[in-house]
């Protein structure tokens, strides 16, 4: 097991090698100069170069690649073009939220999805399995915007319970903390809700028709411990499984949740500096949500083994 | 039955109800806190804290807040002084003497001292327009003892209290020598002012919120305040910047009291906030925005006064207006070259827009100059509406006009960057581009970039004419309003002939407060905080 994770952290590096020479080349081969933002809109062509020539975009592609990649092996992440603070401060600063929203979103749909999904499949046909199936459809078909609006709309405009928008830090407590992230992850989570619960209904409804459970319908096991029991925990691996291919869908929402109800994460340092082309800021969130994605890849395939004993590394 | 004694049960009363009291005081003291403090949203995000370096007015709204300007303009557009004490000129105004008034102090406690203010003044006027100007005018700025500093010119200039005290930016901030010493070309990484607020970067953080505290120890002029000008009283104990990108939850938060000003709610949103008896709506800024349609002289067809003529005949201000105001009570057209409401607005050689747009003219001029279809390459911001409508607009209408045009989407950082190449349209440059510009600085022949008809060494577009610059030169040495308003004319006349550029209108931007924020000061390019009262 501790070679197969060893092995696994080690073929991360040819991944991570190539999402920092995508997102180099992107950024800087893509139309956009931070300099030119930087300098306004009464800056003369003479004091825009003299501002690239200050940040070192005047040098060659492959040196500043190089000089990136030195600072990355360091483990520095470069300082932002505007802000001159180092990236690795400004996405501590913004790390609580964006965890937060994640966290709370991954909750509250896991939670709500696979017991839709449990519920849906032990009554397959019936009008619940198909109101099941209709609040997926409507997850999926409705963006995180929307729904956003239509929250704050409801539950702050019009009913006054909770916050339009902002974030309270965990510090300041648990309740104010929470208020504000009810909302975020209610719109966040219903496209998440939508696939997990449909996989969970798919899957369930696979082992529901297994010989094994009938064979313990019949030796008069309870229905519950039926599904929950034996069930639910053989349809696990799939169910994981999507979910942790959900957290790339969960990046993406992040950002435009952050942006609808205004919480200062990391999605939105990240779209402020795409905008402005902050390129050490843009290069250093993706080289960490890249990291992200494969540590939770790597997690999920470590958690088969405590689902399925047959699953050996 | 143990008893309690009545002393005993007298003391446990009132501690009791000191216990229960307490949350409610502390409430009380909360809402105290929040009473004066203010929260604000505005257009965008502070993009730095140097307001030199860059001409975002964001940064300039900081600006505003931690520093000080020599002078400010009052309601009037009269330049007023503002650090300085006393000033003066000798009989051929060529020597400017200049003294700071006593008590000026920064924020680190230390006195504002002549030492400062030259490099502030000469790092400043290396990134704004109008301190070039006026610096090809300057034999030497010099301190002559701790408050005291002069301004020797080459000749005689008439705009140096007008450059100093404009509000559009850069603005001319006064800092500490250490920073006002740094290279132009490289930002200040300290915040350190001499303004009525400090920047409070315990609780500051850079992309989300901004928090100025009330500076203690400002001294404010005895003047009424007006403008920018006169005694910056604060009368809030805190102002944050809230950076909040998207209006329609900027307005939602609004309207929960969740923030107490909102600078540029969408004109879809009007309706719902003028409806609303908590909110109030308050032109700050009266001169607002002027489109600006720029048209590059380097290449064809624009290289020819008839196709950039044609460009004139093909606009009509209205309809851009419309596509993205609506019917607005707030957008207007803008047929003077200098923005209407501005005192060097006028009605010289306007038939171009008296006579309405005219696409017939437009075919004509096309076939005077032997166009041949060469292919118009318009930029189109996608992510800025205003632009992106009226770039649409602007495609429609030289197409109706006898152009060939290709409109290029992207956006405004793409914009920003291919502006500035002076290659042909097929090699990476560009024919068209929109944009906008502050009205204050449209009305004023020097103060806009874009009013330079300088060839390469000008704004993006490189207009070229000699009389143009000759008429802005004798418009900056002019003595009296009439004698300039006078040369304004013939500016106009000229440029409505050669057409540097041609305007999709103009607009103004109710800002929306709640109810009881008061006494907001209207001023053009910068929101001062000072004066406001909340409650």
């Amino acid at each position: 097991m501790l070679a197969y994770i060893v092995r696994r952290i080690f073929l991360t590096l040819p991944v991570m090698i190539l999402v920092a020479v995508i997102v180099f080349l992107l950024l800087h081969l893509s139309p956009g100069d931070p300099a030119a933002i930087m300098a306004g809109d009464n800056a003369t062509a003479d004091q825009i170069a003299a501002i690239r020539a200050k940040l070192g975009f005047d040098e060659p592609l492959w040196k500043q690649f190089a000089l990136w990649c030195w600072s990355l092996v360091r483990g520095d992440l470069g300082n932002s073009l505007f802000w001159g603070d180092p990236v690795l401060v400004l996405i501590g600063q913004r790390a609580e939220p964006t965890i937060s929203l994640a966290l709370t979103t991954i909750a509250f749909a896991v939670t709500v999805a696979v017991t839709l999904g449990v519920v849906a499949a032990a009554n397959p046909g019936t009008w619940i399995d198909r109101g099941v199936m209709g609040f997926a459809v409507l997850g999926f078909s409705l963006p995180v915007f929307v729904v956003g609006y239509m929250l704050i709309f409801l539950f702050a405009i019009d009913l006054k319970w909770l916050p339009v928008q902002g974030y309270t830090r965990l510090s300041e407590g648990v309740g104010p903390w929470l208020r504000n992230l009810v909302l975020p992850s209610l719109a966040l989570g219903m496209a998440y809700v939508a696939l997990i619960a449909r996989i969970t209904r798919t899957t369930m409804l696979e082992v529901l028709s297994e010989d094994y459970i009938r064979t313990g319908k019949a030796k008069g096991v309870a229905a519950r411990p039926l599904l929950l029991r034996h069930a639910l925990k053989n349809a696990a691996v799939p169910i994981v499984t999507v979910i942790g291919i959900g957290v790339a869908l969960l990046i993406g929402g992040v950002v435009i949740t952050e942006t609808v109800f205004n919480i200062p994460g990391i999605g939105r340092l990240v779209v402020d500096a795409i905008a402005r082309r902050d390129y050490p800021i843009v290069q250093g969130v993706i080289m960490i949500f890249a990291g992200i994605y494969v540590l939770v890849n790597l997690l999920v395939d470590l958690s088969y083994t405590l689902f399925d004993p047959r699953i050996r590394y | 039955m143990a008893k309690i004694a009545r002393r005993t049960l007298l003391k446990s009363s009132a501690a009791a109800a000191a216990l229960a009291g307490a949350p409610s005081l502390a409430r009380a003291q909360a809402h105290s806190s929040a009473a004066r403090s203010i929260r604000a949203v505005f257009h965008g995000d502070v993009p730095t804290y140097d307001p030199i370096w860059t001409t975002a007015n964001m940064a300039a709204y900081h600006g505003g807040m931690v520093y000080d300007t020599l002078f400010g303009i009052d309601d009037k557009g009269e330049a007023k002084p503002q650090m300085v004490n006393r000033y003066g000129y000798d009989a051929g105004n060529m020597t400017w003497t200049f003294e700071l008034r006593p008590g000026l102090k920064w924020h680190d406690g230390t006195d504002v001292t002549s030492a400062d203010i030259v490099p502030s003044i000469r790092r400043w006027a290396a990134r704004d327009g109008g301190g070039q100007h006026m610096m090809e005018r300057v034999r030497g700025i010099e301190a002559k003892d701790e408050k005291t500093f002069t301004i020797q010119l080459k000749e005689r200039y008439g705009l140096v209290l007008d450059v100093l005290s404009k509000t559009s930016t850069p603005v001319c901030f006064m800092m500490r020598k250490r920073e006002a010493e740094t290279d132009p070309m490289q930002k200040i990484e300290t915040v350190v002012g001499s303004g009525p607020f400090t920047l409070n970067l315990t609780e500051t953080r850079p992309g989300t919120q901004y928090v100025y505290d009330r500076n203690p120890n400002y001294v404010p002029r005895a003047e009424a305040p007006s403008g920018i000008s006169g005694g910056k009283v604060v009368k809030v104990d805190r102002v944050t910047f809230v950076n909040m990108p998207d209006g329609q939850t900027a307005v939602a938060a609004l309207q929960a009291g969740e923030i107490d000003f909102y600078e540029i709610p969408q004109p879809d949103f009007m309706p719902q906030l003028e409806s609303d008896r908590n909110i109030r709506i308050q032109v700050l800024n009266q001169l607002g925005q002027v489109g600006l349609i720029r048209p590059n002289f380097l290449h064809p067809p624009f290289d020819n006064v008839k196709a950039r003529q044609a460009l004139l005949h093909c606009v009509k201000q209205s309809d851009h207006m419309r596509a993205t105001f609506g019917t607005s009570q707030y957008a207007k057209d803008s047929p003077s070259y200098f923005a209407m409401g501005t005192p060097m607005s006028n009605d010289a050689n306007t038939g171009w827009y008296t006579g309405g747009q005219n696409f017939a003219r437009s075919r004509a001029l096309l076939a005077e100059m032997g166009y041949r279809g060469e292919e118009v390459l318009l930029m189109q911001a996608t992510n800025i509406p205003y632009m992106s409508n009226s770039a649409q607009l602007l495609a429609q209408e030289l197409r109706q006009g006898g152009f060939n045009v290709r409109l290029v989407a992207m956006d405004w950082s793409n914009v920003v960057q291919r502006r500035s190449v002076k290659a042909p349209p097929a090699q990476g440059g560009w024919n068209l581009f929109i944009t906008s510009a502050g009205g204050t600085a449209v009305g004023h022949p020097i103060l806009l970039a874009a009013h330079a008809a300088t060839g390469d060494r000008g704004w993006f577009g490189w207009p070229q004419d000699e009389k143009h610059e000759q008429l802005r030169a004798q418009w900056a040495v002019g003595e009296t309003l009439a004698e300039r308003q006078r040369i304004a004319r013939e500016i106009q006349t000229n440029a409505w002939n050669f057409v540097p550029q041609v305007y999709y209108g103009q607009w103004i931007q109710p800002a929306a407060m709640r109810s009881n924020i008061r006494n907001m000061l209207p001023v053009a390019e910068i929101i001062p905080w000072w004066n406001v009262e909340k409650g």
